[in-house]
């Protein structure tokens, strides 16, 4: 015969939280950020195959810290509701904010009733044009979604690179400054991170019905001089 | 929809179509014999690359249609024709269009060409066994990985085969068949490769009823696109017009005879 221990539900809440922040804070961080002509995300990401930074739809893109095989299953999932979507009505009808309550619905699931939480924190961004605006969607691991209004930041040292961000990025600038902002901030005063070691996605118009793009290290090298 | 995830044995993986099929998106197969279609689209493999040419017309008893586009960017380097059933064949391109897109999100690498080809295959063969509404595709694109032209077609039953010189779907297909025969050439270059595409055609449409020729009257004309290292490429419609008008023009001052000689 088993035996079931009471445990009060603000304990049972604030352990699993701890739980999910500690998995969080092991990896490193995101900064998503919106320049005057699209969506920048800058990830610090030694590999060079596994991504953290993903394109979902022609204007949405998906970026996600903490567990890998956690958050790509959540790439993955929204991957096909933007295209199941698109395939029953139109692809104008896929909507960011749609897919970022779907995420924080089903993390906020997991939270609460699952075998343990998940330990991810994940960005939906998306950009804006006649119909929608930009946006950059923050999801937690307990299912609480932000709306942010010019940048985000995710993943363990979160506040600290968001003090940094922020002391720099003043108004939407070109996607060069933002880049050298976000990865200054990324590095912090101590260190220098390697281009090699980042990983940065786009959304951008470019006259093409797909506006994700990923920036090639010689790219990213370009922009940061 | 809700947000689909799956467990690692129920994964379909990066296939839309097997995603598609478990998210119940897709219907079966219905049997009808109500159906707009016949055409006529022609490949031609030259030098750098591959041309493609299609009519432009959607008949079933009568013309139901007069500016179809048989031929879309499948993605940047891939055209898909069809010919049969225009509404079972604009949803094959749709179809075919998403499947590759979502397999290059999802695995962030895009299919090979044969990959494409191949893929199409199981797609056919369900639908043409299961249903009188038939549709034959056409998949010609540039092999980003081989950097060559390459055309591959089909069988009612799925299967596929790759063609070196060029190949005709349709109910055309006869005529535009010995037109090409006649005047291919391997290493024909981008000019004579359209101009032959284009006679072709034009051949097709002539014997034809159900494949619509240079509309001169509406300004329509068949659809010129050619797959080379620089991707898809549809000509504007003032090459097309032009294309065809020389074409009529030469067949009117010989009164209609072909002459003997590919003109």
């Amino acid at each position: 015969m088993s035996n079931y221990f009471y445990v009060a539900p603000e304990q049972l809440i604030k352990d699993r939280a701890e739980f999910a922040q500690k998995g969080i804070a092991r990896g490193r961080s995101i900064v998503a950020a919106i320049y005057d002509v699209g969506v920048v995300l800058v990830a610090e990401n030694p590999s060079a195959s596994l991504y953290k930074i993903s394109e979902i739809y022609d204007r949405i893109a998906f970026a996600g810290v903490g567990k890998y095989n956690e958050f790509d299953r959540l790439r993955e999932a929204g991957i096909r509701w933007a295209d199941g979507t698109g395939y029953t009505y139109s692809r104008e009808d896929v909507d960011a904010r749609a897919l970022a309550n779907y995420y924080a619905q089903h993390l906020g699931d997991m939270f609460t009733e699952g075998q343990k939480p998940l330990e991810v924190e994940i960005l939906v961004a998306q950009l804006g044009n006649k119909f929608r605006p930009t946006k950059l969607y923050r999801i937690a691991y307990e299912g609480t979604i932000s709306d942010e209004a010019d940048f985000a930041v995710l993943g363990g040292d979160a506040e600290t690179i968001m003090g940094r961000f922020a002391d720099l990025e003043v108004g939407h600038l070109t996607l060069a400054q933002t880049l050298q902002n976000a990865v200054s901030a990324l590095a912090g005063p101590e260190r220098e991170l390697p281009v090699g070691d980042l990983e940065v996605g786009v959304l951008e118009d470019r006259g093409d019905r797909r506006t994700f793009a990923r920036l090639e290290d010689e790219q990213i090298a370009r922009l940061l001089t | 929809m809700g947000l689909p995830l799956f467990d690692a044995q129920s994964d379909p993986g990066p296939s839309f179509v097997r995603f598609a099929e478990m998210a119940g998106l897709t219907l079966p197969p219905a049997t009808s014999n109500l159906s707009a279609h016949a055409t006529t689209v022609v490949a031609v493999r030259f030098a750098d690359g591959v041309v493609m040419v299609a009519d432009r017309q959607a008949t079933s008893y009568y013309v139901a249609n007069r500016d179809v586009r048989k031929i879309e960017a499948a993605d940047r380097y891939t055209a898909l024709a069809v010919s049969g059933s225009a509404a079972r064949g604009l949803e094959f391109i749709r179809l075919a269009q998403l499947s590759f897109e979502h397999y290059e999100k999802m695995s962030d690498s895009a299919l090979s060409l044969e990959g494409k080809a191949n893929y199409l295959s199981p797609l056919i063969q369900r639908n043409n066994l299961t249903s009188t509404l038939v549709v034959l595709p056409l998949l010609a694109g540039w092999d980003l990985a081989h950097q060559r032209g390459r055309i591959f077609e089909y069988d009612g039953a799925g299967g596929c085969y790759e063609r070196q010189d060029f190949s005709v779907i349709g109910s055309g297909s006869p005529f535009a068949d010995s037109t090409l025969r006649l005047g291919f050439k391997p290493d024909l270059s981008r000019e004579d490769a359209l101009a032959l595409a284009a006679l072709a055609i034009y051949e097709a449409a002539d014997n034809d009823p159900s494949t619509g020729g240079p509309d001169f009257v509406r300004n329509i004309f068949p659809m010129m696109v050619t797959l080379t290292s620089e991707g898809f490429r549809e000509l504007d419609q003032d090459i097309t017009a032009s294309t065809f008008r020389s074409i009529n023009d030469r067949r009117a001052e010989s009164g209609g005879v072909a002459g003997g000689t590919l003109r």
